[in-house]
């Protein structure tokens, strides 16, 4: 990764730090596009400066995949693609973004994380399984960064097909489907450990039931539907915390 | 428990921390209800009670999609906040207080947010002409000037919500408790190895 790469991932943890109504993440969209940018306005200042003003206009997506379009959109100003299809670019890119990484962030990993870490907590392995349940989200997000930077470089313009042929939109609903099922085996965990009444055996063995159902819908997972999955892994859960007092 | 002014002062800006965490930087989690619970807690020298509240908000951010324009709670300086009104007192009536008490900070802090959106946009229509002209220190400056605006909500909010829990500590909890008290006839300690 070249010093310019990095210094845009890292600004791009502040991608939404002056979000507004107005262009929303746009200027740290544009924030972030400076380091790549500055061979142009080495090699073309003209190009730059109309590089600079579309960089920072309105824009929306994912926070964790704006990598992915921040990549793609510069690439594009370097392979000199005209300005009115810079413009479609810029205006297709930010609801499939914001539909994946809603889908795989917001809706499926965080929920997942924080249910794996009260189950964890509730089952007494110590407070230590919040660190370890943030750093492991975080390198997942860091990684995931890293890799939609370099895709949208590598690709410009076809970044559309580049996304659909990799594993994000593979791999998404599996995501949520997991967030369900670890869920549906936080909830009774959780509210039985709240009320002191379950033993250390029915925390691992609740957690553990929602774990193995979701080993299931993998294999599964055309003949059973998630919701059917974590009703599933829920009852089982509140069976077994119930059978252990 | 007693909180000194070292730990007050930690406390908010720990509150701070996460209160930007959650939209400006860097979006790693620090946010969750869960982890700003349980930092509080630490601070205070009772995790315990930063555990218990962080669990049961946690609960009600699963429902939370904080996705494009939508207005949704700041949890962070509201658990900061429910974990003071908590330690200490009995967990039977303290967890339902805190988390009541969280729950309308939190929607404070998603107004607040909003606040600073608005406030966001008219410093970017101030800009226009720097902005139109593609000056990468407009572009900067704007963004310091969101970041730093969120750090000065965060802390605004963290402060409200730690005064509010003193106060409330003060009044409500002995009122509350004595009350449940008299109906189990007699107040059972908290039990501390649930978590």
């Amino acid at each position: 990764m070249n010093r310019g790469s990095l210094r845009a991932l890292l600004r791009l943890l502040a991608v939404q730090g002056a979000w507004s109504y107005e262009r929303m993440t746009g200027i740290g969209m544009g924030y972030a596009a400076e380091p790549l940018l500055e061979d142009l306005q080495a090699s073309d200042p003209a190009r730059h400066a109309a590089a600079a003003v579309r960089s920072a206009g309105f824009f929306n997506s994912h926070p964790y995949l704006a990598g992915i379009a921040l990549g793609a959109l510069v690439r594009a100003e370097y392979d000199q693609v005209p300005a009115n299809q810079l413009e479609r670019l810029r205006a297709a890119l930010p609801s499939p973004l914001g539909a994946l990484g809603d889908q795989l962030f917001w809706v499926g990993l965080v929920p997942s994380v924080m249910s794996l870490i009260m189950l964890g907590l509730a089952a007494g392995v110590g407070w230590w399984v919040l660190p370890a349940g943030l750093l492991g989200f975080n390198l997942f997000r860091i990684a995931t960064g890293v890799w939609g930077l370099h895709t949208g470089l590598r690709s410009g313009a076809q970044v559309g097909a580049a996304i659909g042929d990799s594993w994000l939109p593979r791999w998404t609903p599996r995501f949520g489907r997991m967030a369900l099922l670890l869920v549906g085996a936080a909830l009774p965990v959780v509210a039985a450990v709240e009320l002191g009444g379950a033993t250390t055996v029915a925390r691992w063995t609740a957690g553990a039931s929602g774990l193995a159902v979701l080993g299931l819908s993998w294999r599964l997972e055309t003949r059973f539907s998630p919701l059917r999955l974590s009703v599933l892994a829920l009852m089982m859960a509140i069976v077994l915390v119930g059978v252990w007092p | 428990m007693t909180a000194t002014w070292l730990t007050l002062g930690m406390l908010l800006i720990w509150g701070t921390v996460v209160g930007v965490d959650l939209v400006s930087f860097p979006q790693a989690l620090l946010s969750r209800p869960l982890v700003a619970s349980a930092g509080a807690g630490f601070l205070l020298g009772d995790p315990v009670s930063g555990f218990s509240v962080g669990v049961v908000l946690e609960l009600f951010a699963l429902d939370v999609l904080p996705v494009g324009a939508a207005r949704y709670p700041d949890y962070g300086p509201a658990a900061v906040g429910a974990v003071v009104l908590a330690g200490g007192g009995p967990w039977m009536v303290t967890l339902g207080l805190a988390t009541l008490y969280a729950l309308l900070v939190a929607g404070l802090g998603g107004w607040s947010l909003q606040v600073l959106r608005r406030a966001n946009g008219r410093a970017l229509q101030r800009s226009a002409a720097g902005l139109a002209a593609g000056q990468s220190d407009t572009v900067s400056a704007l963004l310091a000037r969101g970041i730093a605006g969120d750090v000065l909500r965060s802390f605004t909010l963290t402060g409200i919500a730690l005064a509010l829990a003193l106060q409330a500590r003060q009044i409500v909890v002995p009122v509350a408790g004595a009350a449940a008290c008299r109906r189990a006839s007699g107040c059972r300690t908290p039990n501390r190895s649930r978590w």
